[in-house]
């Protein structure tokens, strides 16, 4: 019994001691949200952190849903996400939603004997396989797309996977076949998560490092990947498709590609920035590429914090934009009229 | 056990001693702190459940029934317009929410491990009084208690990077192609990511925690039961598994049930490799599944983007599905061991 | 009953006894290998990575140390069993030395829903009560009261089931010599259950070390050493290591996640060792008298 009040005793005084103890004397912030971009997060801050010694900054890859809860309720500073706010949302709480640069989405797939060449895939056709419409590799619709390997695809059961944790990277691909498919556009629509059809066969992975696991012990699966993760999908061995976009083309992600798709559409990128990339219009356009958001509240609580807080941001749209960073998750800078417009936007944090 | 009263010993020491009344105020003192710990410890549950209730109200309110009998999850149309709304509680366009999958794969999985986990574990607790020599029997106690303190993320982590593979290129195939024919059994086997890996890591966590428990619970017992039935002819394994284990069946009982609420409630692990089924009932052993706890846990995040807050209050009602189960559960179990009890005539 | 049947049956059951204490025995075999296999398989995966300089660097974005993770998981588990031994021993001396039966039934009901409360709920319960309602924010506190929650369970049934087995001939004998209550429990019940109460509160810190579920939404994370601060200030933990930077894209992130799962387990073990050393002591201490 002594030797427990003892323990019980020793630990209240850590307790207490936790109470008075000293504190960081410099600025703390909390960064949390999209797994997507939560490795650029961490190239970012590691480096920042080195100019700037006198900031800490939290960062968690938690999901853009938390991200965007918790950039809210004011927990965190910034909240990482892949999808802009909704309208509904946006009426609940006015957020800046700031792009900090230019992510994309390939389509990994597992076919034995075409996984080192890219099928050719499209918007309803991936409908189709989502919804259990087609069931196998040698479906005519894919056979149809697919004319040079028609000979090659098996008879194999496809797998299709999805996130089973809210995602930006099921936002924007489930825009993509609500804007190339109107069955789709009626039925599932698009989210961060949303009610698949029932497909027996149907798969839910977590995260972005699960899809691709799953995909690879999966043979005849389909998965979409965000495009930090196309060095682990090629190490898996998964096979990544060409996509058709609006123009009829099927373009592979590409830096170029993806490039052509920022550039369609960043004269249209209205003054609050909330704008779906996915479908550009243009020859070359990769169809599923997004913008990613640092989702922020303009009215800060702590004077300090978003003095910090606009000092990173802005950090990030200019020394952050340098391909070192950006190369290393293959994502894209933001184009320099998107840079101005985010810029205006972290200068309205007070 | 519930068999054991100590009211008794109160009551004598209600006699007392001017010497003793000196004493009173200690007495009271402790036993006032520690009966504000019991009702601590007591009203958690209360608290926690009544803030579910009262959270989760709108949601039981817009979901109705509909919640347990529909197996479609829709957290609605986030970026649509407008709303749905039914009796007066809105929810984003088009959402609605049924937990019959959820529930269905929560009470399927943890069964399923329990058919597994129940007699390995008795084998093993036994094992481990009788047969294990007595030297190297604190090794074989140390590591039962080592592997109940691995993290759920480790025992993830192993199923994704081998259970799974394995069950998708080497059990699987073995199971469909040998056993096929039984129900259940045979068709698709997928990613290996289902209610067999789920039920598999299901059991390993639980098997550490109820070889624990039931092993203390037959070291507790007296050696005299065994010794006299011994003595009466019995073999060894008769004695213990006849006389023994009858003896403190109400220790092993609630050992299940701590196991079975371990299995019913373990988030993490099975999240990892469930293969997070939606809308979608299992065909076999091999679909992928999903739980209540796993769905928590996976939808919360999206939930929380809902600017309705339906979808979140939705997820509240499923915890509070999950709280009656396991009312339901000890209920039962309770029942069971007062029956036993009294089976045996002693005296409460 | 004739002394030829006796032996006869006795044959039989022997027979049969030693086929089933085989199985038992293979069974005992195959899920200790098995179990064994998972511990080896961290162990192998992440010991190569274990580098002093893990010991003292923080984490950073993609890998780096696990200083801040280490002291937070300790501390988080320091001050969650602080509170759960308060609150936890304190339920069970007063349900098994004080409580009307009705109440001791019905506390050790509640103990049982509490167990199969999932972590996640905790956690969820405990972001809109304490991180958002009352404004702590991610925290120390708002993560050891989670952690406490969970293990409060495992510790009031150790300690419970210790007291309750406590012979009544020693309490009784102490009562009859005009100890009272408190004294009986303090020196004569406690010590004798000691042991017991020891294993639950491992189990409760096994179980602590390892959770993860109810920290994501109360203690937060942290690339930072724990500020010591209770609230406004995230802390960081083992295994959000393994959860997360498994997830990331980088060879580096996997190998501190594989770390950290090793470290994890050798706390686990280490703990385990101690307190299991300490019980063997008291054990013999008993039987020596």
């Amino acid at each position: 019994m002594r030797k427990m009040l003892a323990l019980a005793l020793a630990g209240l005084v850590v307790a207490c001691a936790g109470g008075g103890g000293r504190a960081f004397a410099g600025t703390n912030l909390l960064e949390t949200g999209s797994t997507l971009l939560y490795p650029l997060m961490n190239l970012w801050v590691a480096d920042y952190q080195k100019e700037h010694g006198d900031v800490q900054i939290t960062t968690q890859g938690t999901g853009s849903g938390t991200g965007i809860s918790q950039a809210i309720a004011g927990v965190a500073q910034i909240g990482a996400s892949d999808a802009y706010l909704a309208d509904a949302q946006m009426k609940n709480s006015p957020m800046l939603n700031i792009p900090l640069a230019i992510s994309a989405q390939q389509i990994n797939y597992n076919v034995p004997g075409l996984n080192n060449v890219h099928l050719n895939l499209s918007g309803p056709v991936l409908a189709g396989i989502y919804s259990g419409a087609i069931k196998t590799w040698d479906d005519a619709k894919i056979k149809a797309i697919n004319k040079q390997y028609a000979s090659k695809l098996p008879h194999l059961d496809i797998v299709p996977v999805h996130r089973a944790d809210g995602s930006g990277d099921t936002f924007i691909f489930t825009q993509y076949l609500s804007k190339s498919t109107p069955s789709w556009s009626n039925g599932p629509g698009y989210g961060t998560t949303i009610s698949w059809p029932s497909v027996s066969s149907a798969v839910g992975a977590n995260g972005n490092p699960g899809m691709v696991q799953t995909c690879q012990n999966t043979k005849g699966c389909v998965a979409y990947v965000g495009v930090s993760f196309l060095d682990q999908a090629h190490k898996a061995g998964l096979g990544y498709a060409a996509l058709q976009n609006k123009s009829g083309k099927f373009v592979l992600p590409t830096p170029q590609n993806v490039g052509a798709a920022a550039a369609a559409l960043d004269k249209h990128t209205p003054q609050d920035e909330r704008i779906s990339l996915v479908f550009a219009p243009g020859a070359n356009s990769y169809p599923i590429i997004n913008y990613e958001y640092a989702i922020v509240n303009p009215k800060q609580q702590d004077g300090a914090k978003a003095a910090e807080l606009k000092k990173f941001l802005d950090w990030a749209l200019t020394k952050g934009q340098n391909s070192k960073y950006l190369g290393a998750v293959h994502f894209l800078p933001l184009p320099g009229s998107v840079v101005k417009m985010s810029q205006a936007q972290v200068n309205k944090i007070k | 056990m519930a068999t054991m009263d100590m009211a008794a010993r109160g009551d004598s020491a209600k006699v007392l001693s001017p010497a003793a009344l000196q004493r009173i105020p200690a007495q009271l003192i402790f036993r006032v702190v520690t009966g504000i710990a019991a009702l601590v410890t007591f009203g958690l549950i209360f608290v926690m459940l009544f803030f579910l209730v009262v959270y989760a109200y709108p949601a039981i309110r817009f979901n109705g029934l509909e919640f347990l009998t529909s197996s479609i999850w829709n957290i609605g149309n986030q970026y649509g317009s407008g709303v749905t709304t039914r009796n007066g509680f809105t929810g984003a366009p088009g959402a609605s929410f049924g937990a019959l999958v959820f529930i269905f794969g929560s009470i399927v999985s943890a069964l399923l491990t329990m058919v597994i986990s129940v007699p390995l574990s008795l084998a093993v607790a036994l094992s481990l009084v009788y047969t294990v020599p007595r030297r190297i029997r604190p090794l074989a106690n140390a590591l039962v208690e080592l592997m109940a303190g691995i993290p759920s993320v480790v025992y993830g982590l192993w199923g994704l990077v081998v259970l799974v593979p394995w069950i998708a290129n080497a059990f699987g195939p073995f199971v469909t192609s040998k056993l096929g024919w039984i129900p259940f059994l045979g068709g698709q086997i997928g990613s290996g990511n289902g209610l067999i890996a789920s039920v598999f890591i299901l059991s390993l966590m639980v098997i550490p925690i109820m070889v624990a428990t039931t092993r203390d619970v037959i070291l507790s017992q007296s050696n005299s039961i065994f010794e006299a039935s011994m003595a009466l002819g019995s073999s060894s394994w008769q004695a213990m598994t006849r006389a023994v284990l009858p003896s403190v069946r109400a220790g092993v009982v609630a050992s299940i049930l701590l196991a079975f609420g371990r299995a019913i409630g373990e988030t993490m692990a099975v999240l990892m490799v469930c293969g997070a089924a939606i809308n979608v009932f299992p065909q076999n052993i091999f679909s992928p599944v999903n739980t209540i706890a796993a769905v928590i846990v996976s939808q919360l995040e999206s939930a929380l983007t809902d600017s309705t807050g339906m979808a979140q209050r939705s997820l509240a009602e499923l915890a509070c599905v999950l709280f009656v189960i396991t009312l339901i559960i000890n209920v039962i179990a309770r029942g069971i061991m007062r029956g036993a009890d009294r089976a045996e005539g002693r005296k409460s | 009953m004739s002394a030829g049947q006796v032996v006869h049956g006795t044959a039989r059951s022997t027979h049969i006894s030693r086929t089933w204490w085989g199985i038992s025995a293979a069974c005992l075999v195959a899920v200790i290998g098995l179990l064994f296999s998972i511990f080896a398989f961290v162990l192998v995966q992440g010991l190569p990575a274990l580098k002093p300089s893990l010991f003292i660097e923080p984490t950073h974005g993609i890998a780096g140390g696990l200083a801040n993770a280490i002291v937070g998981t300790l501390l988080l588990v320091a001050i969650g069993l602080v509170l759960v031994i308060v609150i936890g021993l304190g339920t069970a001396i007063w349900t098994v030395e004080f409580a009307p039966a009705w109440a001791k039934r019905a506390i050790r009901f509640m103990v049982d829903v509490l167990a199969g409360v999932p972590s996640i709920v905790v956690g969820y319960f405990l972001y809109v009560a304490l991180v958002e309602e009352a404004g702590w924010g991610f925290s120390l506190i708002a993560g050891a009261m989670a952690l406490a929650i969970f293990m409060l369970p495992y510790v009031v049934r150790a300690a419970d089931v210790a007291l309750t087995n406590v012979p009544k001939m020693l309490t009784e004998g102490a009562v009859a010599l005009g100890a009272r209550p408190a004294m009986v429990v303090a020196s004569i019940a406690f010590p004798y259950a000691l042991p017991g109460i020891l294993t639950g509160l491992l189990v409760a810190t096994g179980i602590g070390l390892g959770e993860t579920a109810p920290l994501i939404y109360t203690a937060g994370w942290s690339n930072y050493m724990p500020t010591l601060h209770p609230t406004h200030s995230p802390v960081g933990y083992l295994t959000y290591v393994v959860w997360t930077y498994i997830s990331q894209p980088f060879a580096e992130s996997h190998r501190l996640a594989y770390a950290a799962a090793a470290l994890l387990m050798i706390f686990i073990f280490a703990t385990n060792l101690l307190a299991r050393s300490f019980v063997e002591y008291k054990l013999n201490k008993h039987t020596s008298r």
